[in-house]
């Protein structure tokens, strides 16, 4: 066995992967990043990879050969996010990378522990409470949420040789204390374009809880529940829960306030809102976008539509599971209210990572 | 002396023209897909071709008059709406196809056509004066002058509202995914009527959309206009209604103006009001006439029999500038 702990991080160079990996380097273990691209970090090896590729994650012989060897942890992170991703594309990354990093990590002799980052919304449009224990949906809104509810499983096939778990994130939206957004989702875009006065509706209910977590929270939560208390077919739910998220009505009068904290001018425009409907009403209404071939009407309502049509299935969702592990640690998931107007001022602030100026 | 003022007679005039979208679109008169604005319940439009706005505003103005046999010298106040900066002069020429304004002199600027119709119709006792800068919502606010001025001045008894509008030849008629016809209307506002009193009106005009965010791209101000057209909608009614001290389940009727019968159906569901309470039927055979939507459905619905004494109507109406506004009558 080796003496020391190696962990394989696919996704390290997205949002989670990138606050992942700091914590890491200040855990007692090697750090091997998988890269389609170049890439480095001062306490991290990058090894060229891909997912995609089924024989060994396309890395080269050499460097498969040595991780068989050494790693002792994978945390698969690396996942095709968007929610506008072609189906076929979505399930080649999320669904067949997938079992090719399981393929592979059945091959290293010393693995203890395999982590698949996966999201709460594999229960797709069930409504209520979803429980970490529930496998998922049957049903979806967008190709993410389907391709990641048959990643899950695959995942659950192979935890009868794999020491594996899976960990549902909710919305990972940016830091908690900064606001700090490094990768823009589709959460960010949708707050452009109501930004914008892009955005007039969105389907659903003004009490509806809607769940986001901090990235910060993301990365502490998994770091700890991988390396320090691995429990080998448990599912987590690192999620904000019933009592830490906020309704979709203080979420838009929030956004609001932060748009005109971050940018005062933006009051002078006077947008509204966008209005909160009825599902028959916002489908004739994306219907009507469609028909009407306006150009940026349609991709304002297609970058909207991917994730809203979630806000017409309400849900809260269970964080038994995992409160219980975290407890007596110092990792607990914020309350939606105490950042999520620093992560819309932090977009707008920064031009949605543009730089430069969201000028009016 | 009584504040209540009210809608007390209406009319309006539409040119004899009216070609289907395909005749439309056969004349070059669309840049839009004849299957989208059928889609959006549009079936025929409304072309001036011998006539211009001033003689359509002449002839809704002679009939409101006619039907109540009103002495215009007892019109006290006239406004007169145009939505199209071209509403606003006189045509003094046959202009070129397509041509907003058509003068050769600056003189012509002065020629204003609600001097135009004092003169040929005898209103003699009338302080006239235009009003436009509110698009399509203009006359609502011909209509919220004359009720302030009614209120304000005892003299003051009768107040001739109109509005006519005509798009330059030649133009495509579809705006906005709107199909656009030439018309105009005319209504008496008086006090003390007991029909069609004024319970409240409400208007929001947000001056900074156009090209601000967007920019003209693939349809950058269609899109802006459309997203900031339904949310102010929603809110300019229910502030409306509320200002009339009614609730939305108290509308008997809304009277529409003639944008898409999609929009509308949008609207209502997001307001969360059946669709049998709008009178959508000159959506498709006439179109949208700019300012001159709303009076002649209120015509129409009237004289159909559809309105009951005591019914609560909403009005409804929106331009560019942009100008949102919403009437609660008393029929």
């Amino acid at each position: 066995m080796p003496a020391r702990n190696a962990v394989l991080l696919t996704g390290g160079t997205g949002a989670l992967g990138r606050e992942l990996l700091p914590l890491l380097s200040t855990t007692d273990c090697d750090v091997f990043v998988l890269t389609r691209g170049e890439g480095g970090a001062p306490d991290a090896r990058f090894v060229h990879g891909d997912i995609t590729h089924a024989v060994d994650l396309g890395m080269r012989q050499t460097d498969a050969a040595m991780l068989r060897e050494r790693v002792t942890h994978i945390i698969h992170c690396a996942a095709e996010t968007r929610f506008t991703a072609p189906l076929a594309h979505a399930r080649a990354v999320n669904v067949d990378g997938t079992r090719a990093v399981l393929d592979f990590a059945g091959t290293c002799r010393a693995v203890r522990a395999v982590a698949c980052a996966s999201t709460v919304y594999v229960s797709g449009t069930r409504t209520g409470v979803i429980l970490e224990r529930e496998p998922g949906g049957c049903d979806w809104v967008n190709s993410y949420e389907q391709s990641k509810a048959e990643m899950e499983a695959v995942a659950g096939e192979a935890m009868a040789t794999l020491p594996l778990s899976i960990y549902r994130f909710s919305t990972i939206i940016g830091h908690s204390t900064t606001g700090a957004v490094t990768s823009f989702n589709a959460i960010h875009h949708a707050l452009r374009l109501f930004y914008q006065g892009l955005a007039p509706m969105v389907p659903g209910d003004l009490r509806t809880l809607v769940d986001f977590v901090p990235v910060d929270f993301a990365a502490r939560a998994l770091h700890y529940l991988v390396m320090h208390r691995f429990e080998p077919g448990a599912t987590y739910h690192l999620a904000a829960g019933s009592t830490r998220s906020c309704t979709l009505d203080e979420l838009l009068d929030e956004t609001v306030r932060a748009f005109e904290r971050s940018r005062p001018a933006w009051r002078k425009r006077r947008i509204e809102r966008p209005a909160v409907v009825g599902t028959d009403t916002y489908a004739l209404f994306t219907r009507s976008v469609a028909e009407s071939g306006n150009v940026l009407l349609q991709r304002a309502v297609q970058a909207v539509q991917a994730f809203a049509w979630q806000l017409a299935y309400p849900k809260t969702f269970d964080t038994s599971a995992t409160d219980a592990a975290l407890a007596g640690t110092s990792i607990v998931a914020p309350h939606c209210r105490d950042f999520y107007g620093k992560v819309v001022e932090s977009c707008v602030i920064t031009n949605w990572g543009g730089g430069a100026d969201g000028a009016l | 002396m009584s504040s209540v003022v009210a809608l007390s007679a209406f009319a309006y005039h539409l040119p004899p023209t009216s070609l289907d979208l395909r005749q439309l679109a056969e004349s070059g008169l669309l840049a839009g897909s004849v299957v989208t604005l059928e889609s959006f319940g549009f079936a025929k439009a409304r072309i001036a071709s011998n006539e211009s706005h001033v003689e359509m505003a002449i002839r809704a103005a002679q009939s409101v008059l006619d039907e109540t046999e009103t002495d215009p010298g007892d019109v006290g106040l006239v406004l007169y709406a145009g939505a199209l900066a071209s509403s606003s002069v006189a045509p003094c020429m046959p202009p070129p196809p397509g041509s907003v304004l058509h003068l050769e002199s600056v003189p012509e600027l002065f020629r204003y056509p609600a001097s135009i119709l004092q003169d040929r119709l005898g209103l003699d006792g009338a302080v006239v004066a235009g009003v436009n800068q509110q698009a399509c919502a203009s006359m609502f606010s011909a209509i919220q002058f004359g009720r302030a001025s009614l209120i304000a001045d005892p003299a003051l008894d009768t107040v001739l509202c109109v509005a006519s509008d005509r798009l330059p030849d030649g133009v495509a008629r579809d705006i906005v995914f709107n199909v656009v016809s030439d018309g105009a209307c005319a209504v008496l506002l008086r006090r003390d009527t007991s029909m069609n009193r004024v319970l409240a009106i409400h208007h929001v005009t947000k001056p900074m959309l156009f090209g601000a965010g967007a920019g003209d791209a693939d349809g950058g101000a269609d899109a802006e206009v459309v997203s900031a057209y339904f949310p102010t909608a929603v809110r300019v009614i229910e502030d409306a209604v509320r200002k009339a001290g009614l609730s939305l389940d108290d509308i008997d009727w809304v009277i529409p103006h003639n944008v898409s019968l999609r929009s509308w159906e949008i609207l209502l569901g997001m307001l969360g009001m059946p669709m049998r309470k709008l009178f959508s039927a000159n959506i498709a055979r006439v179109g949208h006439t700019i300012s001159a939507d709303n009076l002649m459905n209120l015509r129409d619905a009237q004289d159909a029999g559809l309105l009951r004494r005591g019914d609560h109507l909403l009005l409804f109406t929106f331009g560019f500038g942009l100008n949102w506004s919403c009437m609660i009558l008393e029929h």
